[in-house]
């Protein structure tokens, strides 16, 4: 019925190439052109399928059409998908690009699910996903045959529709509970995106990409494969958990993939800094010791056993950069240039996301990030800043400082303002040695930009969580003048956290729903069933930005991660459904109502990991992409207001 | 922790009034004068006994500024009793009681116990609000009174106490549907820890206002 493969394979030049590196490749028979009769040594193709697609990008010209097939080795299936040779007319689809989007010889022991979408206009396609919890791009069936591939799939794996949804197919799924129970126990971590990323891939130094940049892809294949090859079993599988439609956006990861990898050949490295990369490996499952406890309930079906140890090398995906150190004195220098100016502010918001910033920095870095120096300032003009806006500082100040106590008595909202403050700053991170004590003066500084504050911006005055904002400040920056511009311009972006009728909160909020909608749609509906949209659980994430939720070192550094604004202004709103979806798992297994919602969201505080978290974020980001950014209304904080000046017109009602 | 039944509270009140610290006196004996502000919501819990039956008091303790009225107003849903906490030394925390009592009628139940507390009655000599003030309002307004200190522990148990043996006489008169969880009342499971007493259990150990 089907022609043997070593033939067909080794018509392959990427086949070719591959056996010329002297890996050990799937498919090799002793038997050469043997009959499909020999098929514990050798391969027969079950399944194949011309014009399979994947969509790169938007643009119908980078499209790349491949063959696509079902090969059976003993009792293991394997899918390929090898793109046509010189098919694509246009030239920025290069060999890179082949090699990057290349199945092959994945085995289904590897695959976690396959999920088929049948839209009404335009093609079938499925999109596969791996048990690491990353997918395969789209594969789109030109010729038609989903239904064909799936019956095949399941005629050599065991495959069992999904019960969330009945377009998924899951893959060697445990029907028995109790080895559901027992492999999860297995896994060293669950449920979080970045740690499936993180425990099935390969971290490449910025060094190696550099090396890399300059080798033959084929080089870097095996070279790949001696990284990682022994290392990932089977049985950690921290993606079991995941949800299927998660993972499933992440094929559209590729696209990223695609444009990080080529803008790793652009860019030059000459900062130290590069792109991140991370690829990931598909060592074939038959490196694994066979004993390995997922396997236990295939062996009794059928054994997996395979005889001849086969090597497989990827190169399909890859994925955000691991976070870095913290930015030095040293590297920062080398943003500036003689005069003191940011040579380019995008490459340096950028390694500050990934790594944040020393301590002993954030005083001069902060002021950048939030705005009070601008990027190409030099020194001289940044001193004379300064000093102007001492000046500056001083005058408003003194507009309080000379209300007399006469004065104050017929001036009710002031001694309001005063009185809320006054009481506020001594409930302020007073565990911090920064502010704690009787008469700390530090307390006493937090009160007086405050006030100042309130009479710099009287419309929007101070509400509860500006303290939140400042004290951190404060105490990196030290100065109390320019504590204050910086805290002026956080509250340019913030400042409708606070506004009376909560539009900025409500806006926050509404995204989040949106992009947790967009994102993990079974999660929205149980939020939507049990009556949660309003996301108030998040509310004090959002008010001040995770504030209450970490250690203060571990604030500082989010906040700089925030305010690079790199990937998104909105990084935040992504860290929030990172955070939910950490723990959807919970939350839903749980049938959480609102009330223990809320309770719960409460009590993770000091319990979230934030390098995750970050990564989650960022992850989720880059997934959402466009549309992530479509649902996040115009003008919402910390974007810079749409419309000046009506901002904070509101009715001052201090209680 | 088992329990007969658990009861949903929240503490409303004027920002600075003491809402934190008389959570954290009952739930943990203590008074900390140096403690954050509340944003949002903090939680805590207790288990009290009333009529030999264990009842366990969830107590939702919310941030009091102006601004985040429209957030706690969500916070009423399905509490079976409300503390309504001024601070006798500032007369605008008593003035504003009226505004709070509205909030609380509009988005609680109407079965809700309200206990209007007077904290700080231990700075007697910066009072501001006479004690017969407060038996005035409670009286007009059909709530339970008390003034308290959670500076000195004085009558803070009590208050809590008996806003649950308030809310528990309710139930034995047949004043609640206790099946039905928008009263703020979850009956357990006897001896045995029902799914909410487990849920809850490890706030019950910790208890404290600050999570």
């Amino acid at each position: 019925m089907l022609e043997t493969d070593l033939h067909d394979l080794s018509d392959d030049a990427d086949y070719a190439a591959s056996q010329q590196q002297g890996s050990t490749t799937m498919m090799r028979t002793d038997s050469g052109r043997g009959s499909s009769s020999s098929e514990h040594e050798g391969a027969e193709v079950v399944y194949s399928k011309e014009n399979v697609t994947i969509h790169p990008t938007q643009f119908a010209s980078e499209r790349i059409s491949g063959r696509l097939r079902l090969i059976k080795q003993g009792s293991c299936l394997f899918i390929t998908w090898i793109p046509y040779k010189g098919q694509n007319s246009n030239a920025k689809l290069s060999e890179r690009d082949r090699n990057l989007y290349t199945i092959r010889g994945v085995p289904f022991t590897e695959v976690r699910s396959i999920r088929r979408h049948t839209p009404a206009f335009g093609w079938q396609y499925v999109i596969i996903v791996l048990s690491s919890g990353l997918a395969f791009p789209s594969l789109y069936f030109y010729n038609g045959g989903v239904r064909e591939f799936l019956a095949t799939v399941k005629q050599h794996v065991f495959l069992v529709r999904s019960e969330e949804d009945a377009n998924t197919f899951l893959v060697n799924d445990f029907q028995n509970p109790l080895q559901r129970t027992l492999s999860s126990l297995e896994l060293p971590r669950s449920g979080s995106i970045a740690s499936a990323v993180s425990s099935a891939s390969v971290d490449v130094s910025p060094s190696n990409s550099e090396r890399r940049a300059g080798e033959d892809s084929h080089d870097e294949r095996s070279r790949i494969s001696r990284y990682g090859g022994k290392q990932r079993h089977k049985a950690q599988d921290p993606a079991r958990d995941l949800p299927i439609q998660i993972l499933e956006k992440f094929s559209l990861v590729t696209k990223f993939a695609r444009e990080t990898t080529s803008q790793l050949f652009r860019e030059n490295h000459n900062n130290g800094f590069s792109v991140a990369e991370m690829r990931i490996q598909n060592q074939s499952s038959l490196d694994s010791p066979q004993t390995s406890s997922n396997d236990l309930e295939k062996v009794t079906d059928d054994s997996p056993v395979v005889q001849d140890p086969i090597q497989f090398d990827k190169l399909t995906l890859v994925w955000g950069k691991p976070r870095q150190p913290p930015l030095g004195s040293e590297e920062w220098a080398t943003f500036l240039d003689a005069e003191g100016r940011v040579l380019d502010s995008t490459s340096l918001r950028k390694r500050i996301f990934y790594g944040g910033v020393e301590h002993n920095l954030r005083k001069e870095v902060w002021a950048f990030l939030l705005g009070f120096h601008a990027y190409n300032s030099t020194y001289a003009e940044r001193e004379y800043l300064q000093s102007i806006k001492r000046s500056e500082y001083l005058t408003i100040k003194n507009q309080w400082q000379s209300i007399s106590p006469e004065q104050a008595k017929r001036f009710t909202k002031f001694k309001e303002r005063k009185g809320l403050i006054e009481k506020d700053v001594v409930r302020t991170d007073r565990s911090l040695s920064f502010f704690d004590g009787d008469e700390n003066p530090n307390v006493k500084l937090l009160h007086d930009i405050l006030l100042t504050y309130s009479f710099y911006n009287f419309d929007l005055g101070y509400c509860q969580g500006m303290s939140d904002f400042l004290s951190p400040i404060l105490f990196v920056m030290g100065d109390e003048s320019e504590s204050f511009w910086c805290f002026v311009a956080l509250m340019e972006r913030l400042g409708p956290n606070f506004n009376r009728d909560q539009t900025g909160m409500h806006c926050q909020l509404f995204a989040i729903s949106k992009l947790v909608e967009l994102l993990d749609t079974p999660l929205h509906n149980y939020f939507s069933q049990h009556d949660c949209l309003n996301y108030f659980f998040c509310f004090r994430w959002v008010l001040i930005q995770f504030k209450r939720e970490f250690a203060y070192e571990k604030v500082m550094h989010l906040w700089e991660v925030l305010w690079t604004h790199y990937p998104s202004e909105h990084l935040h709103l992504y860290i929030c459904v990172a955070v939910l979806k950490r723990y959807r798992n919970k939350i839903m297994g749980e049938q959480m109502d609102f009330d223990t919602l809320l309770k719960f969201i409460n009590e993770l505080s000091g319990h979230i990991d934030l390098d995750a978290a970050i990564r989650d974020a960022e992850a989720l980001c880059v997934c959402a992409g466009e549309n992530g950014a479509a649902n996040i209304p115009p003008g919402t904080p910390p974007s810079l207001p749409l419309d000046d000046g009506s901002y904070y017109i509101q009715q001052d009602e201090v209680l | 922790m088992s329990y007969a039944y658990l009861f949903k509270y929240i503490i409303i009140g004027d920002t600075g009034v003491g809402k934190s610290c008389l959570l954290l006196q009952f739930t943990d004996k203590r008074f900390q004068p140096v403690h954050d502000l509340t944003i949002g919501v903090e939680f805590g819990a207790r288990m009290i006994t009333i009529d030999n039956k264990p009842i366990k008091l969830q107590i939702w303790d919310t941030a009091g500024q102006e601004s985040f009225r429209s957030i706690t107003r969500s916070y009423y849903r399905g509490a079976a009793g409300a503390l309504l906490v001024y601070d006798i030394t500032r007369r605008e925390t008593f003035n504003h009681l009226a505004s709070w009592l509205e909030d609380a009628r509009q988005h609680a139940n109407a079965n809700m116990t309200i206990m209007l507390i007077g904290n700080k009655c231990d700075l007697a000599h910066r009072r501001a609000v006479s004690t017969e003030e407060g038996e005035q309002f409670a009286k007009e307004h059909g709530l339970i009174f008390m003034e308290a200190s959670a500076k000195t522990a004085q009558n803070v148990e009590e208050a809590f106490i008996k806003t649950a043996a308030t809310i528990y006489k309710k139930i034995q008169d047949g004043v609640f549907d206790v099946s039905n969880e928008s009263y703020g009342i979850k009956v357990g499971y006897g001896g045995i820890p029902g799914p909410s007493g487990g849920r809850d259990g490890a706030t019950a150990q910790s208890g404290g206002c600050c999570s």
